[in-house]
């Protein structure tokens, strides 16, 4: 947040994209950065891609907002960053959850941001993939109408409950367009290098944004509210080791979810690796155990394990709901079991560049209580069994 | 012709009668079937090693949670099966596992294969939404007068291989008129009439309906090439079919042919450093960030092309609903088409490009 909340009001005409374009473009030609690494439509397709494009004309077919999440953000960013080696100045423009999650691979040594401007702009959310794909114009028309008019009932659920839709707080500059700017898009910087790209650009953060800082911050208390409902509702669903068996219960073992996460990086996952090939010998032992054993064997144990590995880290984009086959609510369950495990550390992923993980300043005096519950388990079935 | 017993019972109670039998004579010590799981109406493969346990079994539910084969090589890869299974699989399932038995990668040891004409499954979707109870009863009347099922996944009703191959026993389904009130067990191998012996039934001399068989497999052949047609892949414009591809590669995680340990997409191979993406752009204006779906898609039908054997899991499973089956019939087909060969039709029947000759493919060579 700039310390003095202010931007900078970048003048441009039309839609939100073509106003989002035009900043670009002039960015470009004064080169206050040499490409952007941003969505963009192939001509004569309806399907959206990061591209690195350092073409002005070329920007014609960037969607800094698409009406889908193909790919996740901070998956193209660690594409392009991970190895290093670059000598351009590369501006990112992403989804603020995609922005988070490039922050948290940033940490893990996944995203080099050294090189990068990462621009973050408010996002009115997205549409289920699945919706896309029967039907490309359909949902694009859908989503132009989110757009003019706000967020509606047709976008993920995930998106429907996300609180964090505008600035991360750690990006270099935000794109406000919250509410309808007769006269442009607020440019709001976070950091000297965000305040070096309104200086190229001539523009002074003189401009007073708390009218837009009111309306996201309504729309935040809103989103609360239904997240504290939406994840109640869950929670009743699904909490409990018979109730997540039965909410996992279509669970085919794909690992798309694991797929598609941003954060679940690992070259070699875990359960792809020997230690989940058994011999038939195992299989039939533990079939005998319980009279019969469901092949693929520890499909929750999988999400249990992910969940174990990532959620700290999870930023609610939704990427694995949309890569389900069997529809099952994986983002929604994740994104409650990150909030907790976020809050026990009060850790918000993406929040900053410099808060490292929880995991790795644990301090040996920390959660006693939480050890001290589980040693008591002991005696009291000592007390019991006596 | 093969010994067939004749039960007076509808298919599905006949085959978990024959199970039951085999698993509490201890002539097997498991099962492998689909069975129930949980309260939505999904279905899932299991090893059933307490008869009782069978009350769950639906070994002939329309629906295909995952490849058996794929199944059937995990619980066999590290060593053969030292004792018994019964296992029941689709025709297609049984040809996925010669073709990975072919590749090494499981044993058919101590497996007796039991199968049926097959009348397809549903889409997953169907699965999910717990919608395939309601049309069970529709779904049975299609396989006794040898029609293609409405609703069915396009993948099966295009599907020409629906009598099994290699199956020690097979259950006679398309065609029988008296589907739930009479079986027919097709005991197709030596070993299959021992460990049926001691099962009570009326050795029969039934001619399983080959008219019927004919009959449905013309209509399949039509409908494939109907379906071809409709979904856009018999000109095969690569780029507009995989226009949609987010790159999950879920189509090769649930195909039963695509074993490879780690594969080329998982290995680095296909990645580049940043200044490859720089000079690409300094080139052109723009460059594609990863993931690159024409490229993974081309490489992969290369890879399975020759063992497919047109499952349709591919295209059940694919997150923006490219028709994956129809691009793998249709390329799979050409390919093997060119090399005279048919996956999972016979274990004997070399992989072609292990039996490759030096004379052969002259005019494509020159």
């Amino acid at each position: 947040m700039a310390p003095d909340d202010k931007g900078a009001l970048f003048p441009a005409e039309g839609g939100v994209r073509e106003r989002v374009i035009a900043f670009l473009q002039k960015a470009i030609s004064q080169g206050c950065f040499d490409a952007v690494l941003i969505p963009a439509k192939a001509p004569g397709t309806d399907s959206f891609g990061y591209s690195l494009i350092g073409d002005e004309q070329l920007l014609k077919n960037a969607y800094p907002l698409p009406p889908v999440m193909p790919v996740q953000g901070a998956k193209a960013m660690s594409s392009l960053t991970r190895t290093g080696n670059g000598k351009k100045k590369i501006a990112a423009l992403i989804r603020p959850c995609e922005a988070r999650a490039a922050i948290e691979l940033a940490k893990l040594g996944q995203v080099d941001l050294d090189n990068i401007f990462l621009i973050t702009i408010d996002c009115p959310g997205a549409l289920p993939l699945a919706e896309w794909a029967k039907d490309a114009k359909k949902a694009e028309d859908a989503f132009a109408e989110i757009l003019k008019e706000g967020p509606n009932e047709s976008l993920r659920p995930i998106c429907q409950i996300c609180d964090k839709f505008s600035t991360t707080g750690a990006e270099d500059l935000h794109i406000g367009v919250q509410g309808k700017e007769a006269k442009g898009i607020l440019l709001i910087p976070n950091s000297p290098k965000g305040e070096a790209i309104l200086e190229c650009l001539g523009l002074a953060a003189g401009e007073d944004i708390s009218g837009w800082r009111e309306r996201v911050d309504k729309l935040t208390g809103a989103r609360l509210e239904k997240k504290k409902q939406a994840q109640q509702e869950l929670e009743a669903k699904s909490k409990g080791l018979d109730k997540l068996l039965d909410t996992f219960s279509q669970c085919i073992n794909c690992h798309n979810c694991m797929r598609v996460c941003p954060i679940c990086y690992c070259q070699q996952c875990f359960f792809e690796s020997d230690n989940m090939q058994f011999s038939f010998a195992d299989y039939l032992k533990r079939a005998e155990v319980a009279g019969g054993l469901r092949l693929p064997p520890d499909t929750l144990l999988f999400h249990i394990g992910r969940m174990l590995h990532m959620s700290l880290s999870c930023v609610s984009c939704g990427a694995c709901e949309d890569a389900c086959p069997t529809a099952i609510p994986v983002a929604q369950v994740f994104s409650l079991v990150g909030n907790r495990n976020q809050e026990t550390f009060d850790y918000v992923p993406g929040r900053s560049r410099d808060e490292p993980p929880p995991l790795r300043v644990y301090q040996e005096d920390e959660f006693e209580e939480v050890e001290q519950s589980h040693a008591a388990v002991p005696a009291k079935q000592e007390a019991h069994n006596a | 012709m093969p010994k067939t017993l004749k039960l007076n019972k509808g298919a599905e109670q006949c085959l978990l009668e024959l199970l039951r039998f085999l698993l509490e004579s201890g002539k097997v010590k498991g099962v492998f079937t689909l069975s129930k799981v949980g309260e939505s109406g999904g279905v899932a493969y299991s090893l059933i090693t307490d008869p009782a346990a069978l009350e769950a079994a639906l070994p002939l539910f329309p629906l295909m949670p995952v490849d058996a084969a794929k199944m059937l090589s995990r619980l066999t890869l590290v060593e053969p099966a030292a004792e018994p299974i019964a296992a029941v699989v689709r025709p297609c399932e049984l040809r996925a596992l010669t073709e990975l038995i072919k590749r090494s990668q499981g044993s058919l040891d101590n497996l007796l294969l039991i199968s049926s004409t097959c009348g397809g499954v549903y889409p997953l979707e169907t699965g999910v939404n717990g919608n395939i109870a309601e049309k069970l009863p529709g779904y049975w009347e299609s396989v006794k007068k040898g029609e293609i099922a409405a609703d069915i996944r396009p993948a099966c009703a295009a599907c020409e291989h629906f009598v099994p191959y290699n199956a020690d026993i097979t259950l006679a389904l398309i065609g029988n008129k008296d589907v739930d009130k009479q079986c027919l067990i097709q005991l197709n191998t030596e070993k299959a009439e021992q460990f049926a012996d001691g099962l009570t039934g009326e050795l029969s001399q039934v001619e399983a309906k080959s008219e019927i068989i004919d009959s449905l497999k013309a209509k399949r052949q039509a409908r494939k090439q109907e379906l071809l047609g409709e979904f856009g892949v018999e000109d095969f414009d690569v780029q507009k079919v995989f226009e949609k591809c987010i790159v999950c590669r879920n189509c090769n995680k649930v195909c039963p042919v695509c074993y490879c340990k780690v594969c080329f997409f998982d290995s680095g191979g296909d990645e580049h450093d940043q200044r490859y993406y720089e000079t690409e752009m300094e080139r052109k204006g723009y460059a594609p960030v990863l993931p690159a779906p024409t490229f993974y898609q081309l490489v992969r039908l290369f890879h399975v092309s020759m063992s497919c054997i047109g499952c349709g899991l591919c295209g059940d499973v694919c997150p923006v609903n490219i028709p994956l089956w129809a691009v793998a019939l249709k390329t799979g087909g050409a390919v093997q088409n060119a090399f005279d060969y048919l996956p999972g039709r016979d274990l004997d029947e070399g992989l072609p490009v292990t039996t490759f000759k030096p004379e052969e493919f002259a005019a494509t060579v020159d």
